[in-house]
């Protein structure tokens, strides 16, 4: 790749300056001794304190880690495997359906999708709480692990294939040893993107809460109605580290192994 | 696929030590004994310390949670799934529940804390009798305004809202019932007016306000105010009291042609499980101790005549949030209109919102 020129080494700084501004805004006041956001008064770390004091906010901030970490993994397992056997079907139409039908999913819109969740969950008696968020939020994941993992599937060659069957692989041994080897960046892609769906959601999540279990999204929206808490601007400063955390870690783990042919040209 | 068996089974164990984890947060945090109770509020309405109070006393343990507008309450409510015990809506709201069979009423005998409460905030139209409600909070409409922009204006009268040298300093909040009612209001109609007529008329007057407004939005009002950006706004007295608190130089007046007295009630729905919990409930928030700290932290007035005496002066004697009885005698309460007729306040509305773009 051609070096950027300079201007377009101003532009990007530019963009990403105000990509992270409010982020950095929030976190600067999130140490603010004065209780607003209006004017920085002094260094504090109550508000942190505050977050930790906080046992309802810690359970709502734990829920949230559950159901995204449970949510993704599972909706990787099934998407995963549902990607396979879309690649794998022989018929192009009945191909090109199923892939409609996945992208349909993935473009309508969260409302809609979280009215019907709730309709669905009401009428064969879910009670409201943590299972009706996890499978809501398997279910509106699944649709994306498809679409991460797909493009990697089909640049995979099928003499690949082929030649584990000749050299006499089973149909087990061609799944783990070679399609899903060959397709890992694609499964941790769609794995990370089904992690931050859910961690993020809010429409689907709020008609399908109950019972008092309930995410950081849905609290933090009730909460504003009163104004922005420093609490929140200090639980957000923390998500914000943790996050760019686990973006480091992942960051080295594929620098590490990147030599490995299975991972070679990873992206996310 | 070792990698992949591997990082999933990490997440399994990480799932499992914080389901662990929360477990036992949740089992440090309520007791056990006296059933379980679910309250369903406004956010930021309630002092959390109150909930471990009334889980201690009575051994009932609290499922909190928040909602942020009586409409979403509703349908929460309404399409079951989650049972709550206790909720907290608005006037109209508790009106509309009544009338689609949602609500249980409230054994009196069991909330005797309700003598308490000022005779003036029960029996009120909205629900005579208090027979499925109780008060919790209440407040004006009124206009909230930063003397230290404005060169010492002051707004006895909602007819100080057209004044000319206030171009561009007035914000509205985005409501319809409020702002029409304000235009019926300063032409010294009634509020619950459903005369077409009148409507037409404070609407015509209200697009005559137009260079004055700055915008019409929602929450966002307190912020703006606080940080000096807008210099009047029309609001509820329990945002001007959030912007007071940090904005001192912020005043806030109910007009003398009247507005708008607006309650949010405790109420049982239908589908309660707990209903001898949350009658325990009410009654605790009842007390009047207990009302007057959550009254303390909330900001909002508190209909409760024994908490009031129970409270910093300074507060219960501020006119602009305890309205005296004569200033009360010209505050109306909303009345349900019907569909038809709040469809008319909604179009009128969007009329005068769409002037406002031209």
């Amino acid at each position: 790749m051609a070096k950027l020129s300079k201007l377009a080494k101003i532009y990007l700084a530019l963009v990403f300056a105000i990509l992270y501004a409010p982020i950095f805004y929030l976190i600067f006041y999130s140490f603010n001794s004065g209780g607003t956001m209006s004017s920085f008064e002094g260094f504090t770390l109550e508000h942190y304190g505050a977050v930790f004091n906080d046992t309802r906010l810690l359970i709502i901030l734990m829920n949230t880690v559950i159901i995204a970490l449970l949510s993704s993994l599972f909706s990787t397992a099934i998407g995963v495997l549902g990607a396979i056997g879309i690649v794998f079907l022989r018929n192009r139409q009945t191909r090109n359906a199923v892939l409609s039908l996945n992208t349909i999913l993935i473009v309508s819109p969260d409302v809609i999708i979280g009215a019907s969740f709730l309709i669905l969950f009401t009428m064969i008696g879910i009670k409201l709480g943590f299972a009706s968020v996890l499978i809501s939020h398997i279910a509106f994941s699944i649709p994306i692990v498809v679409i991460m993992v797909l493009p990697k599937l089909q640049e995979m060659s099928t003499s690949l294939i082929d030649a584990a069957t000749d050299l006499g692989a089973s149909k087990r041994d061609i799944l783990t040893r070679v399609i899903i080897p060959y397709i890992k960046p694609g499964i941790f892609a769609g794995f990370f993107l089904a992690l931050t769906y859910s961690l993020d959601d809010f429409a689907v999540t709020f008609f399908v809460t109950g019972n008092g279990f309930s995410t950081l999204s849905i609290e933090i929206y009730s909460m504003a109605r009163a104004g922005i808490t420093l609490t929140i601007n200090a639980l957000s400063a923390l998500i914000f580290v943790v996050t760019l955390g686990l973006v480091l870690g992942y960051y080295f783990f594929t620098q590490r192994t990147g030599q490995s042919p299975g991972t070679r040209g990873a992206k996310l | 696929m070792k990698e992949i068996t591997r990082a999933a089974i990490a997440i399994l164990l990480i799932s499992g030590i914080l389901l662990y984890v929360v477990n036992v947060l949740e089992k440090s945090s309520t007791t056990s004994g006296g059933g379980t109770i679910s309250v369903y509020n406004w956010g930021e309405y309630i002092d959390p310390e109150l909930i471990d109070q009334f889980e201690k006393e009575t051994n009932i343990s609290v499922v909190y949670e928040t909602f942020d507008s009586n409409e979403s309450m509703m349908t929460k409510i309404e399409q079951g799934g989650t049972t709550y015990d206790v909720a907290m809506p608005s006037e109209y709201a508790i009106e509309k529940m009544k009338n689609n069979d949602l609500l249980h009423p409230i054994d009196h005998s069991l909330v005797p804390n309700l003598t308490n409460i000022d005779p003036y905030f029960l029996d009120l139209p909205f629900d005579p009798g208090n027979e499925y409600s109780i008060p919790y909070f209440w407040g004006t409409v009124g206009i909230a305004f930063n003397p230290t922009l404005l060169e010492g204006q002051t707004f006895e009268s909602w007819d100080d809202l057209w004044n000319p040298s206030l171009e561009q300093e007035v914000i509205l909040v985005d409501s319809a019932r409020e702002i029409i009612g304000l235009g019926l209001n300063s032409l010294g109609y009634s509020l619950n007016s459903t005369n077409v007529d009148e409507l037409r008329e404070a609407t015509d007057k209200l697009k005559t306000m137009g260079p004055n407004v700055k915008a019409i939005i929602g929450d966002e009002i307190v912020e703006l105010m606080r940080r000096e950006e807008a210099a009047v706004a029309v609001t509820w007295s329990g945002q001007a009291a959030d912007m007071m608190w940090i904005n001192e130089d912020i005043d806030y007046s109910v007009p003398k042609e009247g507005s708008n007295l607006w309650f949010d009630n405790m109420i049982i729905p239908k589908t309660a499980g707990n209903i001898e919990g949350a009658h325990a409930f009410i009654n605790f928030m009842l007390d009047p101790e207990v009302a007057a700290q959550n009254a303390d932290y909330v900001g909002y007035s508190t209909p409760n005549e024994k908490a009031v005496t129970l409270m910093d002066p300074e507060v219960t004697e501020d006119e602009r949030f305890y309205p005296p009885v004569e200033l009360r005698e010209r505050l109306e309460v909303y009345e349900n209109l019907g569909l038809e007729m709040l469809g008319t306040y909604n179009e009128l509305f969007l009329e005068f919102k769409m002037d406002m773009d031209n």
